[in-house]
């Protein structure tokens, strides 16, 4: 747990934009009575107009969001700000900003324990400026968009890597209509590997029936993050096709050439016995067995 | 007299084929089945990254899948040659593609990776054995004033189908998975046997003549036929022996760019893409190098063995200059040395086969090659496993380089030792047992004019 949260601290760190990044005040836990959560700060400094922040969470967090617009010329003394999620406005989230030393300062605790609490969060001042805060799960690298393909009575295997952090676990699941079916392992038919950070499925006999969208999920403590892996079955006659029409090709065109050469050679034969026999006497030989053989080879592709 | 009736001969030969009409057929026929052997070959590497993932082995296990598959096509050349001496190219040609295509095919259902060194190794590579030395040969014979141009159109199909195989081999891989591919490629393959049909046959009279009737045991008297259609007494000729000397010391170090100028890029501080970059470009100016080569070779300016000493030496050179060309650091300075090195290197391929008939004359020419083809291929092993040692030992590229390089001089050194090197025209080409010229063009009608009427009653060469 404590390394987690290390490597979050250490990522928020990260994360921070300007050189003059400014603390604000610690805020203190306004989590419910549950067990308390952690807490964390990220700050962001805005000079333009608007600003995009990924935050990346494995585990539940008491999430300060800190916003701090420096504004434009004419900095009225007072803004109204408000916060959205996902583009809905945060109930009673509306106040008066104040200028101070010619900024503006939003600032918000979110208690962020469930899946639900992950998304957009932004920070809006009136009409002018919003930073964007997206709070995440960690997510795959790109999907792979090519669909795997398969035999039927052959095996495969199916792949989900992800880098860094390593998941808590991994599990799978089929797309059914629109519902996920969790796997579970079977002999003979379904067999998971995992290691820390990738994991294979195994699909033994397959049928066509296999066919479809496998989801591999990695588990952290907030979130599941998914990653659609599609599969393909085919019988062996889809590649078998091209293969007979090629066939065809070679045994039409040998077929073609042979009876071209027969047509041909029909009516070269007399003239080729003449030439033949021209050749031969034009070469008075001393050693007798090679002349006729060394003649005809001399005119003749080996 | 000898002079009259040699030249009447000539008149005639010229006259009777070589040089035109149906060649033109056989040479689009080698351009095709070359790049399904040699082009194919050289795209596998594609199914090989299915492979690994598939039956979970090593890299390296892999890859013994090819060299398993080219090792094969090597040894068995003097095989495919020995069976066109003994029966006809036609058939040995055919059969060879239906090897190389069955191959392919029962690779497509194999299990396991020993499936897969039977398959693709064993079987494709006598199948492609025996098509690669015969089509050469029959195309060789086919041409005289034309034929290192031919070589080199027809060679220069292996680089050009392996661009387009790539990306093939992808594409099938990507819709069929690599046993589907591979059952596709086995069909692909089959048109070698297309190829093949379009060798005329001829009569060989030559076969009887060339045994001696035997009053000893049957035995001996097939194992002198097997020996006399593999050619084996080329092995006690001096100027065989040479340039297959020659040839081999050139092939340790003629394979060493493709295997290390990439991680020898990498190390002297150049990025991935420029690394693979610079062996694109060579290889682009290796299929411009074996064309032009051709061509240049057969205005018949100047006689073939010289021109094959100065790309070998130039190759030999620009090996040497790649590692110091990078110490520089000077990206333009690698590609301008890895552009010339491709173009030496693909210019001496055009012309390292053509050589052959004028050393040992047409009609043995079948069988030098296959022989050739052996030989110099063991010697290209051990290129690649030393560099790689003189690499560990030292550290860096340098030494391996320079090395390498200093095989292809040996090379033309030892080809300079070849007989009548240092005259300004070909020798006549050794006769077997028989007057008059086998080997036609300018060449030989410059002899009419500067050889003595000995010479060419001079049996068996030099």
């Amino acid at each position: 747990m404590s390394a987690s949260w290390k490597q979050l601290l250490s990522q928020v760190l990260l994360l921070l934009v300007s050189c003059r990044h400014v603390n604000t005040k610690t805020p203190s836990p306004t989590a419910p009575a549950l067990a308390p959560l952690p807490t964390n700060v990220s700050s962001v400094v805005l000079k333009g107009k608007s600003h995009t922040e990924n935050i990346q969470l494995l585990n539940p967090v008491n999430l300060t969001l800190v916003c701090i617009w420096t504004g434009h010329q004419n900095t009225a003394p007072n803004i109204t700000g408000h916060w959205r999620k996902d583009g809905e406005e945060i109930q009673s989230s509306r106040r008066s900003v104040q200028v101070d030393s010619q900024q503006y300062n939003m600032t918000r605790v979110f208690s962020i324990d469930k899946e639900e609490n992950l998304g957009n969060y932004s920070c809006v001042f009136g009409d002018e400026a919003k930073i964007d805060f997206i709070l995440a799960a960690p997510q795959f690298d790109e999907d792979r968009d090519k669909p795997i393909i398969s035999y039927v009575g052959d095996s495969v295997g199916l792949t989900c890597k992800m880098a860094n952090p390593d998941p808590n676990t991994w599990t799978w699941y089929k797309e059914n209509g629109t519902a996920k079916e969790l796997i579970s392992a079977e002999p003979q038919r379904y067999e998971i590997k995992n290691t820390n950070n990738h994991t294979k499925l195994l699909v033994h006999n397959l049928t066509e029936a296999d066919s479809g969208v496998f989801f591999c999920g990695a588990v952290f403590a907030i979130h599941t993050t998914m990653r659609p892996v599609e599969l393909k079955v085919i019988t062996f006659m889809e590649p078998l096709k091209p293969f007979i029409s090629i066939l065809v090709e070679v045994v039409v065109l040998v077929a073609a050439i042979l009876l071209f050469e027969r047509c041909q050679s029909k009516k070269k034969v007399p003239a080729g016995d003449g030439t033949t026999a021209d050749q031969k006497n034009m070469l008075p030989q001393g050693d007798d067995n090679a002349s006729e053989g060394s003649s005809s080879m001399r005119q003749r592709k080996v | 007299m000898t002079k009259v009736k040699s030249e009447s001969e000539s008149r005639s030969d010229e006259a009777e084929g070589p040089d035109g009409g149906w060649g033109w057929v056989l040479l689009g026929a080698l351009f095709i089945s070359t790049s399904l052997v040699f082009g194919l070959m050289r795209s596998l590497g594609i199914f090989f990254v299915e492979f690994v993932q598939y039956f979970e082995e090593s890299a390296q296990a892999v890859s013994w899948i090819s060299s398993t598959g080219l090792a094969a096509q090597q040894f068995f050349s003097p095989l495919g040659a020995a069976l066109c001496n003994a029966y006809n190219a036609r058939l040995v040609v055919m059969a060879g593609g239906f090897l190389a295509g069955l191959g392919l095919i029962l690779a497509s259902q194999a299990t396991c990776l020993a499936h897969l060194y039977l398959t693709m190794g064993v079987i494709s590579g006598l199948g492609w054995g025996l098509v690669f030395t015969p089509m050469v040969a029959t195309v060789m014979a086919s041409f005289t004033r034309r034929r290192t141009l031919a070589l080199g159109l027809a060679f220069s199909s292996i680089g050009l189908s392996s661009f387009a195989f790539n990306p093939l081999f992808q594409l099938l891989v990507e819709m069929y998975t690599w046993r589907g591919a591979l059952l596709i490629l086995g069909g692909l393959s089959l048109n070698i046997v297309a190829c093949g049909a379009l060798i005329r046959p001829k009569p060989r009279s030559e076969a009887p003549a060339k045994v001696d009737p035997e009053s000893k045991s049957s035995c001996v008297a097939q194992l002198q036929r097997v020996s006399n259609y593999l050619e084996l007494s080329l092995l006690f000729e001096r100027p065989y022996v040479t340039y297959t000397l020659a040839i081999s010391l050139l092939n340790v170090g003629y394979f060493v760019p493709y295997f290390h100028l990439v991680a020898h890029s990498r190390q002297a501080g150049f990025s991935e893409y420029q690394a693979a970059f610079v062996m694109s470009a060579a290889g682009a100016t290796d299929i411009l190098g074996r064309v032009v080569s051709g061509w240049f070779a057969d205005l018949h300016h100047f006689r073939l063995i010289h021109l094959l000493s100065l790309w070998t030496a130039l190759a030999g050179v620009f090996i040497m200059l790649l590692p110091v060309s990078s110490l520089s650091g000077s990206y333009i300075a690698l590609v301008v040395i890895g552009l010339l090195y491709g173009f030496c290197s693909g210019a001496l391929t055009s012309l390292a086969f053509a050589v052959v008939p004028m050393i040992v004359g047409v009609e043995r020419m079948m069988g030098a090659l296959g022989l050739l083809q052996l030989i110099e291929s063991s010697a290209g092993l051990l290129g690649t496993p030393l560099s790689g040692l003189l690499k560990d030992i030292t550290g860096n590229y340098m030494a391996s380089f320079m090395v390498a390089g200093s095989f292809p001089i040996l090379g033309t050194l030892t080809m300079a030792t070849l007989p009548h090197y240092f005259s300004c025209t070909d020798p006549p080409p050794p006769q077997r047992r028989s007057l008059g010229d086998k080997d036609k063009g300018l060449n030989s009608e410059l002899e009419q004019m500067n050889t003595l009427p000995s010479d060419i009653s001079d049996k068996g060469g030099e």
